[in-house]
């Protein structure tokens, strides 16, 4: 196909126009859109793998229905890329009734979604408590995996890559990739962990690649699959060494951190990892892990980043889905989520932007199970490197 | 005229529920099926030819055993007549949640590793590879232990028909007077009489084997995994030309079945003389297997027995680290939990209900309407519901109800959950229901009661043990669809099932176990509730 200059012109021109109408449902003031929202059902995608975080949601529901008027049913999803799938595939076959009004999401699904157009926005910066957003202590509330949200997801809540185990079977924790070897080697048939592409599998191997490269800056842009192929042969060797070791020879592996975590409490495996950093302390609050339990991240630093909500573009709730994810910025929704009694889910807000009401919501403190030396977090690598990791895994590890 | 439009009012339900539903499944996959960089994208995804012996060997090899295994109890306690009783009530047990309680037991810090633990000694877990083994043993075994219930009751039910029951009957005394033990009568006269009838009902299990997903994705191998597992990921990809390779790989997986299938009955005619040497051999005293028979049927029941035990413990145990033989506290959370959001519970009751209600009036609607003379036709359609993996006809009605906005409806997962519901139920009570003594009605009608009146206060009555039997069938297969409710409900709905996949991927140990029990609970019920009405 030849494109001319004059449609060129013509899509230039119609681009132009765009954001007058893709802002027109919420250009109007924030009353008008809680107003519109009293009644509303929002039908919110969230990943309902962990009984605290479904709990919390459950209390979100409560608030809102209380608060705006809103009924929030929580769609539980075990996989988001799910949700992508559907609302991808309602869009292409125009049905306006989409089936998902709010998604909790970050990442690779975000990118597909906002590269598909399939997200209503931007509007996360007009949500009246994005003002308490730590937007300069942690980029990544702005950047999801080095991809710019462009306002089209509002933050909920932080990760950062951790490990954890039994503090009585392990004297000194592996601080890098390379202790993690040794280890694995002293403990064979004791570590392992979930095949890519789950999340936090392929998380661990980007962990790897991070640890293993010469140059992380390349990792901030885009993938190029040659640049892929020269940079990747340090951290495919780091784990052709680590494999050897890991449960089952490193045949096999399980199939969700869900799974390795259940191994930990089983005793099958000596440690687990989350993206979570309160996870640890927050299972041995609730009775799943024993109290001797730690936790620790890698002394040069591992992959943190935010997740997110968005809003699908063929939601029939958006207004009532912006006031939920309004809510979930509120300081007491933020502190409540941070408690290690209900999840323990790391903020977003910046605590200096609290006044001292809003940041009584928040009760700090050491417990057991939670980081001893916290490490710096490491931006995610571009999304589109993904892909390549995952296919590369498959290859060599899958079969 | 009358008799047409009779016709019509008999088959026009059955077509918007049940005929065309199915029919655009298969249509839309097939459309599906034209897209070249799907296919080459299938057969370069690097697990397929691994995963795709993996599934027909787990299918194929789960079929073998569980057919010799089948027969041998039969034989060994042939003339027990509470045997197909018995067997319905393991039958009840959905696949999925006889997985999850069947993974507890075998895995690594599960409770045989734990028994074995305490008397050997052991500090740590013992480092097997029994849950999601390479090999798809563990998938395997629980294939078989699932299906020899199963056989043994479709062979049962056919040794319990009075035509074949007293012709093999005849058989057998003509067989012991030519010298030949019970062993020598089943493998010569019954086996080879028994088989070719139970062909469908054989290619159905084995397709279940090779293309099963819930029970794969708890249990089953991962690296590389099944080829179901394989192409329901790429169904459930966000990238669209993964969903396509997904499509391409249902169709794959369809058609290699296929294949197989006939070039097994060829090979099978062919041999057929090299088997005739065997079958005239003879005559040999060996008698039936009757106390192996008796212990295989004890071991099936305790590892049954086993199963629900430690769904029990495990749905009230929070913290049961290895090597404690109990968990170091009791907690009601879970089914506390059940109790303040039944939904899932309600949804599947509330499709269980739906489905089967409408797959008995649709069965009774084609049997008062049509002759049996057309039976063979839909015979055929049921069986082929069956035959084709759920898989490939779940896809098909995805990619249809997309463009009719059915996706994420109730309506939409009701009629894709009634495809499989109605084929079984169907099949069940096509028999019984047609042997009914046609004197009744001739009788009714001398006494001037209308057709309808006949129906109702006459063959109803009677017919109801077949119509019970025949809903605890549809209950069972109801409760137990994962792939299209997954598909189809597009999140919109959560069943026990779909909740119960979720959580066994890992999290919250003690909620899957209660969603077990229910999975299990539910049926049995129906299937008690059946058995007391039979009576």
């Amino acid at each position: 196909m030849t494109i001319s200059k004059r449609s060129l012109m013509k899509a230039g021109l119609a681009a132009a126009w765009l954001p007058l109408f893709t802002r027109q449902g919420f250009a109007g003031d924030w009353t008008t859109i809680e107003a519109e929202a009293r009644g509303q059902t929002v039908y919110f995608n969230a990943w309902a793998g962990s009984e605290t975080i479904n709990a919390y949601i459950a209390w979100v529901g409560q608030q809102v229905k209380a608060r705006y008027a809103i009924t929030l049913e929580h769609v539980k999803v075990s996989d988001t890329t799910e949700v992508v799938r559907r609302v991808r595939d309602e869009v292409k076959v125009g049905t306006a009734k989409g089936s998902a009004d709010l998604v909790w999401i970050n990442g690779e699904n975000f990118r597909a979604m906002k590269a598909d157009r399939l997200l209503f926005g931007p509007f996360a910066s007009d949500l009246p408590n994005f003002k308490y957003v730590d937007v300069e202590g942690k980029p990544t509330t702005l950047f999801d995996f080095a991809e710019s949200t462009e306002g089209l997801e509002s933050p909920w809540g932080m990760a950062q890559l951790t490990f954890f185990g039994d503090g009585t079977k392990i004297s000194d924790p592996p601080k890098s990739m390379e202790g993690l070897v040794a280890f694995a080697a002293a403990n064979a048939g004791r570590v392992s962990y979930p095949a890519p592409p789950d999340f936090h599998g392929t998380t661990f191997v980007k962990q790897a690649l991070l640890e293993t490269i010469d140059d992380q800056g390349l990792l901030q842009m885009s993938a190029i699959k040659d640049i892929f192929v020269g940079e990747s042969g340090p951290m495919f060797a780091l784990l052709d060494r680590l494999h050897p070791h890991l449960w089952r020879e490193g045949k096999q592996f399980p199939q969700s951190q869900a799974q390795v975590k259940q191994m930990l409490a089983d005793g099958e495996l000596l440690m687990a990892l989350t993206f979570n950093p309160n996870e640890p302390a927050n299972l041995v609050a609730s009775g799943e892990l024993p109290a001797t339990t730690i936790a620790w991240q890698h002394a040069d630093g591992t992959i943190g980043n935010t997740h997110f909500v968005a809003i699908p573009i063929n939601s029939q709730a958006a207004a009532a889905a912006q006031v939920v994810a309004n809510f979930l910025l509120s300081p007491e929704a933020q502190g409540r989520k941070a408690d290690l009694k209900t999840w323990g889910d790391p903020t977003v807000l910046a605590m200096d932007k609290l006044s001292g009401d809003e940041a009584k919501f928040f009760s700090g403190g050491d417990v057991a199970g939670s980081v001893a030396d916290p490490a710096p977090a490491i931006p995610e690598p571009h999304g589109s490197w993904v892909p390549l990791i995952e296919a590369a895994w498959l290859e060599r590890y899958g079969a | 005229m009358m008799q047409s439009l009779r016709r019509l009012c008999g088959v026009l339900p059955l077509g918007v529920f049940w005929l065309l539903p199915f029919a655009v499944g298969v249509v839309a996959v097939g459309l599906a099926g034209f897209d070249g960089m799907a296919w080459v994208a299938l057969f370069l995804h690097p697990q397929f030819w691994p995963a795709l012996a993996l599934s027909i060997v787990t299918g194929s090899l789960s079929l073998v055993i569980s057919t010799l295994l089948a027969f041998w109890i039969v034989a060994g306690l042939h003339g027990s007549t509470r045997l197909a009783d018995f067997m319905g009530s393991f039958l009840s047990l959905p696949h999925l949640a006889f997985a999850i309680g069947f993974g507890f037991l075998i895995m690594p810090s599960g409770v045989f590793a734990r028994i074995i633990g305490l008397l050997a000694g052991w500090s740590e877990t013992p480092q097997w590879v029994t849950t999601q083994d390479p090999y798809g043993i563990s998938l395997t075994a629980a294939l078989v232990l699932k299906e020899v219930p199963f056989i043994v009751w479709l062979i049962a039910a056919l040794l319990a028909r009075t035509d074949i029951g007293e012709m093999l009957a005849k058989q057998f005394r003509v067989g012991q007077s030519l010298g030949h033990g019970g062993a020598s009568i089943w493998l010569r006269i019954f086996i080879p009489q028994i088989l070719p009838r139970l062909k469908w009902p054989l290619i159905v299990v084995w397709v279940y084997g090779a293309s099963v997903v819930d029970m794969a994705l708890a249990i089953g191998p991962t690296q590389p995994p099944t080829l179901a597992v394989i192409i329901w990921s790429d169904l459930n990809n966000v990238d669209q030309a993964i969903n396509a390779r997904g499509s391409v790989g249902a169709l794959f997986l369809t058609a290699a079945l296929g294949v197989i299938a006939t070039l097994f009955q060829f090979v099978t005619s062919v041999s057929s003389i090299a088997t005739r040497r065997f079958l005239v051999a003879g005559p040999s005293l060996s008698r039936a297997p009757r106390k192996p028979a008796f212990a295989l049927l004890a071991l099936f029941a305790a590892i049954y027995a086993l199963v629900l035990g430690v769904l029990l413990i495990m749905s009230v145990g929070s913290q049961w680290p290895y090597p404690n033989l109990m968990p170091a506290q009791i907690r009601w959370a879970a089914w506390s939990q059940l109790v303040d959001s039944p939904a899932p519970l309600l949804t599947s009751l509330t499709f269980i209900c739906c489905c089967v209600a409408t797959a008995l009036s649709l069965s009774v609607i084609w049997f008062e309407t049509f002759t049996d003379r057309l039976d063979r036709y839909l015979l055929g359609l049921a069986v082929a519901a069956l035959a084709i993996p759920s898989l490939l006809i779940a896809d098909g009605q995805y990619l249809a109800f997309l463009q009719l906005g059915l996706n994420g409806t109730w309506f939409g997962v009701f009629l894709s959950t009634l495809t499989p519901v109605f084929a079984y139920v169907f099949i069940v009570m096509r028999g019984p229901y047609r042997a009914f003594d046609p004197r009744y009605r001739s009788v009714s009608l001398g006494l001037n009661a209308s057709a309808f009146r006949f129906w109702a206060a006459v063959k109803l009555p009677l017919m109801k043990p077949v119509l019970a039997a025949a809903a605890a069938v549809g209950v069972g297969v109801s409760i137990a669809q994962y792939v299209p409710v997954q598909l189809v409900a597009s999140g919109r709905l959560a069943t026990l099932t779909t909740e119960a996949v979720t959580l066994s991927s890992g999290g919250n140990r003690p909620l899957l176990a209660v969603f077990s029990l229910m999975l299990a609970f539910v049926p049995l019920a129906a299937f008690l509730i059946a058995a007391r009405l039979g009576k």
